[in-house]
């Protein structure tokens, strides 16, 4: 199992000149860290207008950012958003071949088409065509990356021949996911080669028949991209501390208002009946959980929250039910201060990291499996 | 933290501020029910309207709710609602500023069993071949007429109700009380179409909506279908946050 950082760069109230830029610097410190300490991935997701709940507009120039101050850790832009009103895919294209290139061929690349009303409409997009556009959008992107000259003529863009430049770095080009959030995109994904870029906080049970589902259908999968990514990624809370309950109490205030905060979004379904959104995606669950910010209740069994061997156990069901990698938010609204949480980060890589090592360096050989091409780096 | 709500609910005219005797409130079945959705983005400024215990939406929204029952135990009855969509917590919820119903029956039930501002008007649903229409009146003056345009037929399971907070006194030890209540009917769908919310005639303030002005056009839709008006589960405190200060009663 491989362990990344998770931002949605979430910046509370009241916003002033400095606090967007705390969180940014508070970011780049962690991911710094995480990459001393052996992190395989971080990750930074678009999403556009969404009040303190993320105010990650650009994620490719925060990666850019962390793959100058890092090594070996590797830039996940994800998601961007597949829609094209949000990004041309030409700007796509473009845009990740930079970055895969100043990483030195460390980009992943997940791909989405936006959950909420908020950020469709203000892109002026409609949620009936989300799903079409993100199915034209992936299928392009690898042919952009990898051939000299390239055409289309699509149902949502066109372009005539024309040489895309820069190309990535990596050969045949960059790891592709999908995000998934409601049910059934996990299918899409395998259907596709792309790597399962799980957003839910689901419980084991559910996430285990997924993910069994997930890995029969990718195995008669027709691959958008030159490889098959068949990797499975979740989501978590860290919050790793020596004193258990200091560490369920702390990262439990940490999960509810990220939750909360997750559960003020307005959903597209929630304002425009479409069949393009059959689900609330994580959203209902994110409500039943989210009481609010100081609610008391008890840190769920998956959740990477209290001491080294709690997380160790959660993280070992993870991998027990079939997740290869799972991505940490580390923070909410900055409710756990910086120290505390790169002590987390410490703890962490310390007490519990190295129960997975053997297993890391075990699924290290596989050159197409585990969503890395590896010839050009 | 989100934004909150503004509203200071003494401020609010006494007409717009129904009286309930009590929480006892029985369910009423309505089969058959004929519902239009329009809604509209609106100013977020509008959060001066919303109280003090909800999170604003994000956007700001509103929401009509024109609504024919043509079952009821008081017998048929049109009611048009206009609702500013917002959070109670972690839910999605849309406190209703002004209601209109076309029976005087109706206005006094509405009011007393379940805290609706609704007064009486006119109200009519027509259906044309390429649209359906709302048209509201109050004392002869129209204040809303709009339409759903370009229906086109979906599945009912993609239709989403958000439920409704009204703001009531509630006679507590002999004084009324303002309190937030949570209307959650159910809903069983026949049929239902979707399209693009037009309107030529807004009257804000006859909605007790001083200010608004629908700004940008989010979606329709009409369904038919079996819902109800239950019995009152949670009331709230409309000055303390809903996480704090929620009541289950029943």
């Amino acid at each position: 199992m491989k362990f990344g950082l998770f931002y949605e760069l979430s910046v509370p109230r009241p916003w002033t000149r400095e606090s967007e830029r705390t969180v940014y610097n508070n970011a780049l410190e962690q991911v710094k860290l995480a990459d001393e300490l052996g992190f395989d991935q971080v990750w930074a997701v678009e999403h556009h207008f969404l009040e303190e709940y993320s105010h990650c507009s650009a994620p490719e120039l925060f990666l850019t950012a962390c793959a100058m101050i890092t090594k070996q850790i590797r830039v996940g832009f994800g998601i961007v958003v597949c829609v094209p009103q949000f990004n041309h895919p030409i700007k796509i294209a473009e845009r990740t071949a930079v970055l895969d290139i100043l990483s030195g061929g460390r980009l992943e690349v997940g791909t989405g088409r936006s959950a909420t009303w908020t950020e469709l409409a203000g892109f002026n997009a409609s949620p009936d065509i989300t799903k079409k556009s993100w199915d034209e959008f992936v299928r392009c992107l690898p042919k952009m990356w990898t051939s000299e000259t390239y055409s289309y003529h699509g149902e949502f863009w066109s372009m005539p021949e024309r040489t895309i430049l820069p190309k990535v770095y990596q050969r045949p080009h960059p790891p592709m996911w999908v995000a998934v959030t409601s049910p059934g995109t996990e299918l899409d994904a395998a259907d596709r080669g792309l790597g399962s870029l799980g957003l839910t906080f689901g419980g084991f049970d559910e996430q285990e028949k997924k993910i069994a589902e997930y890995r029969r259908r990718i195995q008669l999968c027709d691959p958008v991209g030159e490889f098959v990514n068949d990797s499975v990624s979740t989501v978590n809370f860290l919050y790793c501390h020596e004193d258990d309950e200091v560490g369920r109490n702390t990262g439990r205030r940490m999960a509810n208002t990220f939750n909360y905060l997750a559960t003020q979004l307005t959903s597209a379904r929630e304002a425009y009946p479409a069949k393009s959104y059959p689900s609330l995606g994580l959203l209902p669950q994110l409500r039943r959980q989210a009481v609010g910010p100081d609610a008391n209740e008890q840190a769920g069994d998956g959740l990477a929250l209290g001491g080294p061997e709690r997380v160790l156990r959660a993280l070992k069901r993870w991998e027990a039910v079939g997740v290869d990698r799972v991505n940490f938010i580390l923070n909410a609204n900055e409710v756990i201060p910086q120290a505390d949480n790169l002590a987390s980060l410490r703890l962490f890589a310390k007490e519990v990291m190295p129960a997975f090592q053997d297993a890391k360096a075990a699924s290290g050989g596989s050159a197409v499996g585990n969503g890395h091409a590896d010839g050009g780096r | 933290m989100p934004l909150f709500g503004l509203l200071d609910p003494t401020a609010l005219a006494a007409s717009s501020v129904p009286e309930m005797p009590h929480w006892d409130t029985e369910a009423w079945a309505l089969p058959r029910a004929e519902i239009l959705q329009l809604a509209w983005e609106v100013s977020p400024a509008t959060r001066a309207l919303l109280p003090r215990a909800m999170h604003p939406a994000v956007p700001s929204y509103v929401t009509f709710f024109v609504t024919r029952y043509p079952e009821s135990p008081i017998g048929e009855f049109l009611l048009a609602q206009l609702r500013l969509m917002g959070r109670a917590g972690a839910h999605p919820r849309g406190f209703l500023l002004g209601a209109i119903a076309n029976r005087r029956e109706a206005v006094a039930e509405l009011r007393a069993r379940w805290g609706f501002p609704v007064g009486m008007g006119g109200i009519a649903l027509r259906r044309h071949h390429d649209r359906v229409m709302a048209i509201v009146t109050r004392d002869g003056a129209s204040i809303l007429d709009a339409a759903l345009v370009n229906p086109e037929t979906i599945s009912g399971g993609d239709v989403q109700y958000i439920h409704t907070v009204t703001l009531a006194r509630v006679a507590e030890h002999g004084t009324p009380v303002p309190h937030l209540i949570q209307i959650d009917p159910h809903y069983t769908f026949h049929k239902a179409e979707r399209g693009r919310p037009e309107f030529s005639r807004f009257d804000a303030e006859a909605w007790n909506a001083p200010g608004v002005t629908l700004n940008f056009p989010v979606a329709a839709s009409i369904a038919s279908c079996d819902t109800d008006l239950p019995q009152i589960r949670f009331v709230m405190d409309p000055e303390t946050p809903v996480v704090q200060g929620t009541r289950r009663i029943r």
